[in-house]
């Protein structure tokens, strides 16, 4: 045993300051996000907002696991001699289940997993053309938030990279949403 | 009291054979809403000064009936087809009160609005959508269709498309437009707030900022190229992670580290009232007055 080691650690610790905050202010957008999507003359006019609000608590979800992610980060940054786990490599496959590394857990799984679901039924019913496009859309989506990602991984600390990643989910998130709230006016028959 | 004159439910079905045009007019209220149906042909509405919608629909083949329905202030007008069946083409000519609320749901079928002043929303998936905006709010969703405003004044923008075009002009406000890879150009208006976002499409602001505004774009592969127009008095936040930045005002950027092969530019323009901030992961960045 190394007798240096315990003061080094004390030493490293002390200089941790004592609350860490995040990087980014994420909450002012995701609560416009969510204010956007409030019901208001939209419920007087019929236009229903489950999805949305499906969609805006999965992005609850991926948003403070975000925050959590980049306090831990920090934390870790911030304490060299303390911070031994190596992260996982970031991985986004189609439904992705982790932001830069971090392990989004199982309710944004499942909250998002509703939502593919809810969005496979409607994409169903749009024009064979129209579905091509989203399909292909989603695709450049994707693939931008895997080269987000893959930057990422060599570059774990860039705030741009972070930012850019958490608005290219939100824009995955929006183009679903787009497409379950307009499929069902484009049903052959207009249902009364 | 309007309950009393509106509040009767009025069905009107016009069975019509294909090739036939039919004409319908009811009385209606000057702020009501109208609510339009096509799948495919065209849509055309035309703000007036009468209390009255006038529908005139050219009826195509395969369209099992054209169906305008009363509900109170709510006027409903619905091209409706044959269960399962393809096809189904309508040209639907629509006068509403100019002060109406208009919804446009289409699948092909163009859109065309005009002198409309009430709040509007429109929803095509690949028709196209042109129309003029006073200051109601004003809301469109599209996926490959384009999308051309013209304002007149301020209002409240949200503007969703997935590869269609985004064209706005003259309009001032607030705006909130998202595509993927359709290009987005904004031109004319002061604007209050701004968020613009596109994935790969390039995307284009010529306009003024009012004071205390906020701009926010963002691209990931698409390019952004800013022009602000009158006085420029504005704290900017530029970068991007792999693109270029060229400004005609303000300091070089810098890069921002050592091994990546970013840039940034930040600087204050006048007292800096409003905020300017520009992202992208690989695109360029052009800003200019």
């Amino acid at each position: 045993m190394n007798s240096h080691r315990p003061d080094a650690l004390d030493e490293a610790l002390s200089k941790l300051p004592k609350s860490v905050p995040t990087e980014r202010d994420l909450w002012p957008r995701i609560q416009a996000q969510i204010e956007a999507e409030r019901p208001g003359k939209d419920a007087r006019r019929g236009f229903t907002p489950r999805w949305y609000q499906l969609a805006a608590g999965v992005l609850l979800v991926l948003a403070s696991s975000v925050t959590t992610f980049v306090i831990m980060r920090d934390a870790q940054e911030r304490a060299p001699a303390v911070a031994t786990t190596e992260l996982p490599r970031p991985e986004i496959a189609a439904m992705p289940a982790s932001f830069a590394g971090y392990r989004l857990g199982e309710d944004y799984t499942k909250a998002r997993a509703q939502l593919d679901l809810e969005f496979e039924q409607r994409l169903a019913l749009l024009p064979p053309e129209a579905r091509e496009k989203v399909e292909r859309n989603l695709a450049d989506i994707r693939a931008a938030a895997r080269e987000i990602a893959d930057t990422l991984a060599e570059h774990p600390t860039d705030p741009l990279l972070h930012e850019l990643l958490m608005s290219t989910y939100q824009s995955e998130l929006q183009l679903l949403a787009h497409v379950t709230q307009m499929a069902p006016a484009t049903t052959k028959r207009v249902q009364l | 009291m309007k309950s009393i004159a509106y509040g009767l439910l009025a069905l009107l079905i016009a069975h019509a054979a294909a090739g036939e045009t039919v004409e319908r007019t009811v009385k209606a209220a000057p702020d009501g809403e109208v609510d339009i149906v096509n799948v495919a042909g065209a849509v055309h509405v035309i703000g007036w000064d009468r209390s009255e919608v006038q529908l005139r629909a050219e009826i195509g083949s395969n369209v099992e009936e054209v169906e305008l329905e009363q509900r109170g202030e709510r006027i409903l007008i619905r091209v409706k087809l044959p269960s399962g069946e393809d096809g189904g083409t309508s040209s639907l000519r629509v006068h509403v009160p100019r002060n109406s609320a208009v919804s446009v749901n289409t699948v092909s079928a163009s859109q065309t609005l005009e002198g409309v002043r009430g709040e509007q929303r429109l929803q095509s998936v690949s028709g196209s959508i042109s129309t003029e905006i006073a200051s109601e709010d004003f809301q469109a969703k599209s996926v490959s269709g384009a999308i051309r405003v013209t304002g007149n004044g301020e209002t409240s923008v949200r503007i969703t498309s997935v590869s269609g075009s985004i064209d706005l002009d003259n309009v001032g406000g607030e705006l909130d437009m998202n595509t993927v890879n359709g290009g987005m150009r904004v031109t004319g208006g002061a604007i209050d707030r701004a968020r613009l976002k596109t994935t790969n499409g390039q995307l284009r602001f010529d306009s003024a900022l009012k004071q205390g505004a906020r701009l926010d774009a963002e691209a990931i592969n698409g390019t952004i190229d800013i022009k602000l127009r009158g006085t420029v008095d504005a704290d900017f936040d530029i970068e991007t992670f792999n693109g270029s930045i060229r400004n005609c005002f303000g300091p070089k950027p810098e890069r921002t580290s050592q091994y990546a092969p970013g840039s940034a530019l930040r600087f204050k323009e006048g007292k800096g009232s409003a905020r300017v901030r520009l992202k992208t992961l690989n695109g360029a960045i052009e800003l200019c007055r």
